[in-house]
C-alpha cells in the first residue's frame, strides 16, 4: 500500500541530511582535523584541513600542495583530496591501504572520501573494513554512521552513540548527534549534544549552527550565535546550510532557500549548500533559479545524484504541459496531458473551493499540481533522490504527485492523494508552514474520506498486527514515527493512526476543534499544548481514550486477527478445489471478521467469482457493491460489477462505479469510457459523456472514426452542433465511409439547410 | 496509398473464396490447452459466420497431429484456386534453438520450414500466415515468400515466453473497432494493428517486461517490421488482404442498377483520398471546404446506395 508524504521526510529527509553532512567539500575533515588531535590522520594533514577549517583558504591550499609531495601514500592522498583531485586521492588511498594492510584508519579517512563524493555504499564498505580491524575506532563508527544516515537507516543514532562511548572526546560525533536530534525535534537532546561538542572545541562550528537552528526554528534570530563562527571564520557558510537543512525538514522552505542563499554568499564554494538551493527552488517552483544554482554547481564537478538528477528534470520539462486557471496551475506530461486534464482540472478547483471554504482562507497564489507518469522522476522532484516509495508531495503551494499511469492499475487513487495533497496546502499555509508532522498528515487522511468514504486508504494488516501488539504512539510522540520509523511499516501505521486521531476529534468534539487545533499549532504551541487548550485534557488522558476507541472502531479485525489469518489461507484452499459454495460460505465469514480488507485477493472477490460460478449474479453483484463501498480498488473488479449492475438495471449505479475507475486508472480504458459515455448519455447526463468520449479520443484510440462520431453524439446530445460537426468531420476524414457518421453530417447539414449551400 | 490498398481489395474477384486453417497446438497445461482449443474454436466462428465463399478449416489440440495437419493442407490445396486466398493461423507455443522454429504438436513437432512448405502447396495466389506463437520470431525466414503475408507475435526465436497476440488476434475478428476505415472489412494489417496495440496496452497496463513484439512482413524478403507504413515498404499487401468481411459491402457490387452510383461514390472516394494527400500543402480553411464538401457527397452517394 502506498502512503503520501506531505513533505520530504523521513527516507527524503535522512537523505538531505546525509548530503549536508557528508558531501560538503572538505568540511567533516576540516572538523576532524582541527577539533582535536588523533591517530587517524598525518599530522601534517591535520594541519592543512584545519587551516580549511579555520577559513584560511590559501594557507590551506599550500598546505595540501604540500601532502603531494610526501613519501607517505596516504598523506599524499589528503593533499590531493584537499586540492579537489578525489581520483588521485583515491588511487593513493588504494595505495596506502595496499601497503598497511593492518591500519583502520587509511580506511576510515579512504571512507570518508567516499562518502563526500557521493557514495555512501562503497564508504560504508571501507568503515566495516576499519572496524573489523579494529572494532574501537571511533572514527569508524562515527563513519558508519554518517553512511547510515545517508542510507536512511534509524541505526545512525546507535552507531553514534557508539563512537561516543568508545570516544566521549570526539567532537564531530557529538556534533552528528546533535543534528539527530534536532532532526527528531528533540531540541533539548540537540542543545546537549552541541553544549558537549563546544566543551571539547570552541571551532565545532556546527555545534554552533545547530543551537543557531534551535533557534531558527523558535522564530528567534540566529545571528549572536552565528557571529561566534564569524569572529573564527567568516566564510564558514556551512553554518547557514544546516541552519537551511532543519528549516526545510520543518517544511519551511522559504526560509530554507534564504539560509541556503547566506551559505553560499559566505562560501561560493560550498557547493553542496548551492545544490541544495537548487533542490529547493525547484520545490517552490523556482524553475530557472534553480537550473542555474544547479548548472554552477555540475560545472564545478558537483556532480552529486540529487544535482545531475534534478537538471534532467528540468530538462524533461519540455516535455510538459501547462494549464493555468486564476486559482490553479496544472502540469501535465504531454503523452497524457488530453486525457488527464480531463479529470484532474475539475478535481483540483473542486479540492481548492472545498478547501477554502472548509478551512475559511484563500492560499493568496495558484495551487501548482505537477502529475508525474515516471515514478522516479516525481521521486527526483520530491526529494532530488530516486527511489522513495510515495505517492504525492507538497511544497507550500506547489504539489508533486504520481501519475495514475505511474502505478499498477488498482494500488492507487490518485483523486484521493490529490485531495490529501491540496489539505496539506491549506494547513501548511495557515500554520505558516508551523505544524507537526502528525497533525498535518492526520488532517490530509481525514479529508480523503471525507471527500469520499472509499477513498482513503484501508486498515491493512501491517496495522491491525500494530493495534494488536499495542504499538500505536503516545501522540506527544507520534511525529517519531514519520521521522525515524522503528519498525518497517511504522510510517504506514503513523499515517493511520494520525487519520484516526483526526477522525476521534471530529466524532467526539467537531471538525471546529481540528481548525482550533490548527490555528493553535500555527501559533507554535506543541502537541501536549494544544490537546490541552483545545481539548481540556492531557495527552496522556487523550491517548487512553483514543487507544480505547481505535480498538473498539477495529473490533474483530484486531480481536479475530489470527482466526481471520487462517480463513484467508483456507479460502485459498477452497479456491484451488473449486468449492464454490463453500467459498461464499466462508468469504461472507471472513468479510464479517475484516471488512476493511479489499487487497488484492479480498474475500469480496473470492465471493463474487464463486457466485458466478454459481450462476448467482445478484450475490456476486452484491459482494462487489460491498468491496467498492469499502475502497476496493481493482478496475478489473469494478468494471465486473459495473456489468453486473448494468445487467440488473440499474444503470445509474453502473455508471457511478465507473466514475470510480476514473479516479483510480483512467488510462488504456476506451472500453471503459465508452461505455460510461454510453450510460450517460441514456441517464441524459450528457456532460459526464462529452467528458467521457473525449477521453476515449484523448487516449488516441483504435478507432478514432467511432471515437469522433461517439463525441459528436454527445455534443449533439449537449446542444453544441457546432463541435458536433468538427467531430463528424474527423471522424469521416479518418474513415469516409462510416455510415452512422455519414448519416449524423447529412442531418446536421440538413439542419443548417447546407445540402443547398453545399451544391 | 489507401486509395490503392481498397481498389485491390474491391478488385478480388467476386467468387474468388478464402480458405481459412487454424491449427491450435499443444498447451502443454490444462489452462493452455484450453485457451488454445477455446481461441480456435472462436475464430472458426467468427470466419463461418462472417459471410462470403469461406472455407474454414480448424485441427485442434489432441487432433493436432503432424497427419493431421498434413491432410488438411491437402484438402486445402486439392480445394484452393490461384485466384483465392489462403490464411493459416498458429496458436500455440513455438520454440526455437537459435536455427529453427518449431511449432509444438503432438508427437514430432512441426518446423518452419515444413510448415512453409505445407504452404507452398496450397495454389491460392494471395496467403497470410498469422503465427502466434512463443518464439514465433524464429519462422520468418521459413515463411516469408512473395504474395504471403507473416505476421508473428514475436520479434525474434528468442522470445520464448508464452504470448497474449493470440487472445487479441481473436478480438480483432470479433471487435468492429478493428475496422478503423469502417469499410466493412477488416484487413489483415488493421486485425494486426488492433492485436499488437492490444498486447502492447496488455503490458503497460499490468506493469510488466512486455516479452514479445510483434511483428510483419509482407513483401517476401525484407525484414520484419513492428510498425508497418510507406516509409519502410511493409504492410501493402497486409493492407489489401480482406482478413473479414463483416458487411454488406459485396451485395451492392453485384446489383447493376447501382453501378453508376458505385462509380461516383469510388470518384468521391477517390477525391477524399487525394485532398489527404494534398492536406500538408494546403490551406487548411481549403482543405477543410473542400473535404467537407467530398465527405457530404460521399454521404449522399452511400445514402443514394442504401435506399
Amino acid at each position: 500500500m502506498g502512503r503520501r508524504v506531505a513533505i520530504p521526510v523521513g527516507v527524503s529527509a535522512l537523505a538531505v541530511a546525509a548530503a549536508v553532512f557528508t558531501a560538503v567539500s572538505g568540511q567533516q575533515a576540516a572538523r576532524e582535523g582541527a577539533s582535536r588531535p588523533g591517530p587517524v590522520m598525518t599530522a601534517g594533514a591535520k594541519d592543512c584541513w584545519r587551516a580549511r577549517h579555520l577559513g584560511k583558504a590559501e594557507q590551506a591550499e599550500r598546505c595540501f600542495e604540500k601532502l603531494l609531495d610526501s613519501r607517505d601514500p596516504a598523506e599524499r592522498a589528503e593533499g590531493a583530496w584537499g586540492i579537489g583531485d578525489y581520483k588521485s586521492a583515491n588511487s593513493q588511498f588504494k595505495q596506502a591501504a595496499a601497503a598497511s594492510p593492518k591500519d583502520a584508519n587509511v580506511r576510515v579517512r579512504w571512507g570518508r572520501l567516499f562518502l563526500e563524493r557521493f557514495n555512501a555504499a562503497e564508504a560504508a564498505g571501507l568503515f566495516q573494513e576499519a572496524l573489523d580491524i579494529d572494532g574501537k575506532n571511533a572514527h569508524a563508527l562515527l563513519g558508519m554512521a554518517l553512511a547510515m544516515a545517508e542510507s536512511f537507516s534509524p541505526k545512525a543514532l546507535e552507531m553514534g552513540f557508539k563512537a561516543v562511548e568508545e570516544d566521549p572526546d570526539l567532537v564531530e560525533a557529538h556534533e552528528l548527534l546533535a543534528n539527530l536530534a534536532l532532526e527528531d525535534s528533540d531540541t533539548k537532546r540537540a542543545e546537549a549534544q552541541a553544549r558537549q561538542a563546544l566543551a571539547l572545541s570552541p571551532e565545532a562550528f556546527d555545534a554552533v549552527a545547530v543551537k543557531a537552528a534551535i533557534e531558527a526554528l523558535a522564530d528567534r534570530s540566529p545571528d549572536a550565535l552565528l557571529e561566534q563562527v564569524w569572529k573564527v571564520n567568516p566564510h564558514y557558510g556551512q553554518a547557514h546550510a544546516i541552519i537551511a537543512h532543519h528549516l526545510v525538514l520543518n517544511r519551511r522552505y522559504l526560509d530554507g532557500i534564504a539560509h541556503y542563499r547566506k551559505a553560499i554568499e559566505r562560501d561560493p564554494r560550498n557547493w553542496a549548500a548551492r545544490s541544495e538551493l537548487g533542490v529547493n527552488l525547484m520545490r517552490v517552483g523556482e524553475d530557472a533559479e534553480a537550473r542555474q544554482q544547479l548548472e554552477l554547481c555540475f560545472q564545478n564537478k558537483y556532480d552529486s545524484n540529487p544535482t545531475v538528477n534534478s537538471l534532467r528534470l528540468l530538462d524533461s520539462y519540455a516535455n510538459f504541459e501547462t494549464f493555468e486557471t486564476p486559482k490553479t496551475i496544472l502540469r501535465l506530461h504531454k503523452k497524457e496531458a488530453a486525457l488527464l486534464r480531463l479529470y484532474f482540472q475539475p478535481e483540483l478547483e473542486k479540492a481548492v473551493a472545498t478547501f477554502e471554504k472548509k478551512y475559511k482562507m484563500t492560499i493568496g497564489q495558484p495551487v501548482r499540481l505537477e502529475v508525474y507518469p515516471d515514478h522516479e522522476d516525481f521521486a527526483v522532484r520530491t526529494m532530488g533522490m530516486p527511489g522513495l516509495g510515495a505517492l504525492g508531495v507538497t511544497f507550500g503551494h506547489v504539489v508533486a504527485m504520481d501519475s495514475p499511469s505511474g502505478r499498477k492499475p488498482g494500488t492507487f487513487h490518485w483523486a484521493s492523494t490529490l485531495w490529501h495533497e491540496l489539505s496539506h496546502v491549506f494547513v501548511l499555509t495557515a500554520t505558516r508552514h508551523r505544524v507537526p508532522r502528525w497533525f498535518t498528515e492526520g488532517f490530509a487522511v481525514h479529508e480523503e474520506t471525507e471527500a469520499a468514504p472509499d477513498w482513503g486508504d484501508r486498515m491493512t494488516p501491517e496495522i491491525v498486527a500494530a493495534i494488536a501488539a499495542k504499538q500505536l504512539l503516545p501522540v506527544a510522540e507520534l511525529d517519531r514515527g514519520f521521522i525515524r520509523p522503528k519498525y518497517p511499516q511504522q510510517v504506514v501505521v503513523s499515517y493511520f493512526q494520525a487519520g484516526r486521531i483526526c477522525d476521534y476529534i471530529q466524532t467526539k468534539w467537531s471538525y471546529d476543534k481540528l481548525l482550533d487545533m490548527m490555528r493553535l499549532f500555527g501559533q507554535r504551541k506543541t502537541t501536549p499544548e494544544v490537546i490541552q487548550q483545545a481539548l481540556g485534557m492531557t495527552p496522556e488522558a487523550f491517548d487512553k481514550e483514543f487507544l480505547a476507541w481505535v480498538e473498539r472502531e477495529a473490533g474483530t479485525a484486531v480481536s479475530k486477527a489470527v482466526e481471520w489469518r487462517k480463513g484467508m489461507t483456507g479460502l485459498a484452499t477452497l479456491k484451488r478445489a473449486s468449492d464454490y459454495a463453500a467459498i461464499v460460505e466462508q468469504g461472507n465469514r471472513l468479510i464479517a471478521i475484516y471488512p476493511d480488507f479489499v487487497e488484492p485477493g479480498s474475500a469480496y472477490e473470492a465471493v463474487a467469482e464463486a457466485c458466478l460460478e454459481l450462476k448467482n449474479k445478484d450475490g456476486a453483484r452484491r459482494a462487489l457493491e460491498q468491496y467498492a463501498s469499502k475502497g476496493g480498488k481493482t478496475p478489473e473488479s469494478l468494471k465486473k460489477l459495473a456489468g453486473l449492475q448494468e445487467e440488473a438495471g440499474g444503470k445509474a449505479e453502473a455508471a457511478r462505479t465507473l466514475e470510480k475507475i476514473n479516479y483510480i486508472y483512467p488510462m488504456n480504458g476506451e472500453a471503459m469510457h465508452r461505455k460510461l459515455g454510453e450510460l450517460s448519455l441514456d441517464l441524459g447526463r450528457t456532460q459526464a459523456a462529452v467528458r467521457e468520449f473525449e477521453a476515449v479520443v484523448a487516449g488516441g484510440p483504435m478507432d478514432a472514426a467511432a471515437a469522433h462520431y461517439d463525441l459528436a453524439r454527445a455534443y449533439v446530445k449537449a446542444g453544441d452542433k457546432g463541435k458536433a460537426a468538427e467531430q463528424v468531420f474527423l471522424a469521416l476524414e479518418a474513415a469516409p465511409g462510416y455510415k452512422p457518421a455519414q448519416r449524423l453530417m447529412l442531418e446536421l447539414n440538413a439542419d443548417k439547410g447546407g445540402r443547398k449551400e453545399n451544391e | 496509398m489507401k486509395r490503392l490498398f481498397l481498389a485491390c481489395c474491391l478488385a478480388w474477384p467476386a467468387a474468388a473464396a478464402t480458405h481459412y486453417l487454424t491449427i491450435s497446438g499443444l498447451g502443454g497445461e490444462k489452462d493452455y490447452e484450453q485457451r488454445f482449443a477455446a481461441q480456435a474454436r472462436e475464430v472458426e466462428k467468427l470466419l463461418e459466420g462472417s459471410g462470403g465463399e469461406v472455407n474454414v478449416v480448424t485441427v485442434s489440440g489432441a487432433g493436432a497431429t503432424r497427419e493431421k495437419i498434413k491432410a488438411a493442407f491437402e484438402s486445402i490445396a486439392a480445394a484452393a484456386k490461384p485466384a483465392d486466398a489462403f490464411v493459416l493461423m498458429l496458436i500455440g507455443h513455438g520454440s526455437y534453438d537459435g536455427s529453427a522454429y518449431k511449432f509444438n504438436i503432438p508427437g514430432p513437432d512441426l518446423s518452419g520450414a515444413e510448415l512453409a512448405a505445407l504452404c507452398d502447396r496450397v495454389p491460392a495466389g494471395r496467403q497470410l500466415v498469422v503465427n502466434t506463437t512463443s518464439a514465433s520470431g524464429g519462422s520468418l525466414e521459413a515463411l516469408q515468400r512473395p504474395k504471403r503475408a507473416v505476421i508473428l507475435a514475436t520479434k525474434a526465436g528468442t522470445e520464448r515466453n508464452a504470448t497474449v497476440f493470440a487472445r487479441y488476434w481473436v478480438e480483432a475478428l470479433r471487435d468492429p473497432a478493428a475496422d478503423t476505415d469502417k469499410n466493412e472489412v477488416v484487413s489483415a494489417l488493421e486485425a494486426y494493428r488492433y492485436a499488437d496495440r492490444k498486447t502492447v496496452e496488455f503490458y503497460e497496463t499490468n506493469k510488466r517486461l512486455a516479452t514479445e513484439h510483434a511483428v510483419l512482413e509482407d513483401t517476401g524478403a525484407g525484414e520484419a517490421v513492428r510498425a508497418p507504413s510507406t516509409a519502410n515498404g511493409q504492410g501493402l499487401l497486409a493492407a489489401s488482404f480482406p482478413l473479414l468481411r463483416i458487411g454488406g459491402a459485396q451485395r451492392a457490387a453485384a446489383n447493376p442498377a447501382k453501378r453508376e452510383l458505385l462509380a461516383r461514390k469510388e470518384r468521391a472516394e477517390q477525391r477524399i483520398d487525394k485532398l489527404k494527400y494534398e492536406k500538408a500543402a494546403m490551406p487548411l480553411e481549403d482543405y477543410r471546404r473542400q473535404m467537407q464538401a467530398a465527405l457530404l457527397e460521399l454521404a449522399r452517394l452511400q445514402e443514394e446506395l442504401d435506399k
